[in-house]
């Protein structure tokens, strides 16, 4: 059965038009002025109209600080050896919405590692920045805690972010790897 | 014929069937490691225990065989306990690297741990280490740590190849399965083993950290090793074969394949003609290189030397493919068949390398369709001869142009490089085929077809029975099936197609098969001997 909507009628004013106007263009004037104004948010400002801020930033001279969690670009940690602490247990890639990560496993000379990634990429401008990977990862491999967003890219084959690349920024994790084998 | 009751269902089997196959026919899976159908049964994973009513205690259901009034329980909650605490046992020191272990995904002990237990680990000691990627044999690579010991791999070298290489050493939670002294896992069906590990215990070295598991797209597929053409299932990631798995099928290979026929993986990647290619220029795309083929065999035809061409026919090629190219060089007026091929000694025994077949699956003819290219021949009442006699007539000048369909000869070097003089001579050379090789320089016309892994297609193995290798993905670069070539010749060269479809060709195929096998081939007399 149809659902019968009824609609109300409008009144006189309303039906004139000229009352919504003003109400209207009053909201477009009003942030015109916080953006004309230059001034940041979190500055007072001296009309009172304008204390709600400015919400436009003056990137790059005046940057937004990131909130902790916040997830950016990717990084891959190190074992204490400075190898890469990846196992290539692709989780990250299979869990991957945006199918951004590519992994070629390989086996290790070394006989403690068994498999690492031969070559690791993640397509940064496939990448959604979903943190899915990071959830995913068994060994805290890859985080996404740089606290960097990923630069925008006037060649597409710069968005190909190798194995030495997301390492430069990696760092040791106080998790132990394996297992405690002590 | 005793009559049980399993969970409630009755069920009747023969006598002597153990409990496991028994809840199988009722749809009832009862887990295990040891147990397997070809196999002796050892009952020492203890996975497998089920409630019998009024038996003291759990019973095994692979040892304890089907018996009159049974009354059995797999799911009560005593059985669930017990299984429970067996998993515990045997993931007591399990090292659950499971992020680097290849049978992730397809592991037993992962899956009934999710079914099962689920629990965390109450072990407070540190854990047993044992022996990690120890090199078992030339194909298999052994972990200590993640086996369950289930001896599967022991008795499949007592009882299955009788090669008695594997035994376990040590005793209690040191134990390791280990080839004897002296010896390595190097038997040809040793892959075997990877296939019966329940964990990730044997693992493949081919296939080892290439793929995980979850990403394989599986495919029905033959084995295209040799005329036994074992069933399998073709595993493929992003338009590559990563693996064969043998499909089960007791008329033809039961559970088991060999290991040069797993190696045939690479096979349908390696040296592939990607376009066709029209000597002296180089590679072109499919319509021009059809043209050309097509603008050729048109002006020879019209010379009225079409007797004079010589189709070499392919056993590595479909029933499909090869009904179509016999047909099309009968319309065409071709006289003389050949038939090129593998030669025996494509492979031979890992161990004797004088032997080209052994007693269980690898037999001596290394083609899957020589059978079907036979009744085919035999159907259409032509004589095909030997691919050495190629090069004689060629000599002889009762040929003197070629159209060839694959690029295998069974010839030593030395007869090759003369039949590939002949052929550089000759005034017409066609190739169809899948693989870039000298052909493709020498042919006036090389067209690309795609591998059988590209294309359904049925072939007849050494027994004659026919089985279809479907399509796993789409032909790599420029190459089409065979019979899509074929189609497209013909209807340029106004010699017919009545083909809807690759159904219709296939029910014509089949019904031209239907005709009484063929007798042995015909050799010609004087052609010299095969190597």
């Amino acid at each position: 059965m149809p659902k019968v909507v009824t609609r109300e009628p409008m009144s006189v004013l309303e039906r004139s038009f000229v009352p919504e106007i003003i109400r209207g263009l009053s909201t477009t004037i009003k942030h015109f002025f916080h953006a004309a104004s230059g001034q940041n948010y979190h500055e007072k400002q001296h009309l009172w109209f304008l204390n709600k801020g400015n919400v436009t930033y003056n990137y790059p001279e005046d940057v937004r600080t990131y909130p902790k969690r916040y997830r950016g670009q990717h990084r891959l940690m190190l074992r204490e050896d400075g190898n890469v602490r990846c196992v290539a247990c692709m989780c990250c890639s299979t869990i991957c919405p945006a199918n951004c990560i590519h992994i070629t496993a390989a086996e290790s000379d070394d006989p403690s590692v068994e498999k690492y990634p031969a070559s690791f990429v993640i397509d940064e401008l496939r990448c959604i920045f979903c943190g899915f990977c990071v959830e995913a990862c068994p060994c805290d491999a890859i985080r996404m805690d740089t606290g960097l967003h990923v630069q925008p890219f006037l060649d597409r084959n710069n968005a190909y972010y190798g194995r030495d690349l997301l390492m430069e920024l990696g760092e040791l994790s106080v998790a132990i790897q394996g297992g405690d084998k002590s | 014929m005793p009559k049980l009751t399993i969970n409630g269902k009755t069920v009747t089997c023969d006598a002597g069937t153990p409990l496991i196959e028994a809840a199988k026919q009722v749809g009832e899976h009862i887990p295990y490691f040891c147990y397997h159908p070809s196999l002796t049964r050892p009952a020492s994973c203890r996975m497998c225990l089920v409630e019998v009513e009024k038996a003291p205690k759990l019973m095994p259901a692979c040892y304890t065989t089907v018996a009159e009034g049974m009354v059995v329980l797999t799911k009560s909650d005593k059985v669930i306990r017990a299984r429970k605490a067996v998993l515990e046992f045997l993931l007591l020191n399990h090292p659950v690297d499971c992020p680097i272990c290849d049978q992730a995904g397809e592991c037993t002990l992962q899956n009934l741990y999710f079914e099962y237990s689920a629990q965390e680990s109450r072990l407070k000691t540190r854990k047993v280490n044992k022996v990690k990627a120890f090199p078992i044999g030339p194909e298999v690579v052994y972990d200590g740590e993640r086996c369950v010991l289930c001896t599967r791999c022991v008795r499949f070298c007592e009882q299955i190849t009788k090669t008695n290489e594997l035994t376990t050493t040590q005793r209690a939670d040191m134990t390791e399965i280990r080839p004897f002294p002296g010896r390595e896992l190097d038997n040809d069906y040793s892959q075997c083993t990877v296939d019966l590990c329940p964990v990730g215990a044997l693992t493949s070295r081919n296939f080892r950290f290439k793929c995980r598991v979850w990403y394989l797209d599986t495919t029905e597929s033959i084995c295209t090793g040799c005329a036994r053409g074992c069933s399998t299932y073709l595993e493929h990631f992003r338009g590559e074969v990563q693996r064969f798995r043998p499909r089960t099928n007791p008329e033809i290979n039961s559970y088991w394949m060999c290991d040069h026929g797993r190696r045939l993986y690479r096979e349908p990647h390696e040296d592939r003609l990607l376009n066709p290619f029209i000597k002296g220029v180089g590679a072109v795309p499919r319509n021009k290189g059809l043209a050309e083929a097509v603008k050729r065999l048109k002006a020879f035809r019209d010379a009225g030397r079409a007797n004079k061409l010589a189709v070499v026919l392919s056993p590595q090629g479909s029933n499909e493919g090869l009904f179509s190219l016999i047909r099309f060089a009968l319309k065409y007026g071709v006289e003389r068949f050949y038939m090129n091929g593998k030669p025996d000694t494509a492979f031979t025994l890992r161990n004797e390398p004088d032997k080209v077949a052994d007693d269980f699956l690898i037999v001596a003819d290394k083609n899957p369709n020589t059978t079907g290219l036979r009744r085919l021949a035999e159907a259409f009442g032509i004589t095909v001869l030997s691919a050495a006699s190629l090069a004689a007539d060629l000599e002889s000048k009762k040929v003197d142009s070629a159209f060839i369909l694959g690029a295998n000869f069974p010839l030593d070097l030395d007869k090759k490089s003369k039949l590939w003089q002949k052929l550089e001579d000759a005034d017409l050379v066609i190739f169809l085929g899948q693989r870039a090789t000298p052909f493709t320089t020498l042919a006036h016309v090389s067209l690309p077809s795609c591998s059988f892994a590209e294309k359904q297609g049925s072939y007849i193995n050494i027994d004659g029975i026919r089985q279809v290798a479907k399509a796993a993905f789409e032909p790599h670069g420029l190459s089409q099936p065979d019979w899509k070539w074929i189609e497209r010749l013909s209807l340029r060269l106004q010699l017919g197609w009545e083909y809807e479809n690759f159904e219709d060709l296939e029910a014509a195929a089949n019904a031209k098969l239907a005709a009484p096998p063929a007798k042995e081939l015909e050799e010609d007399k004087n052609a010299p001997a095969q190597t």
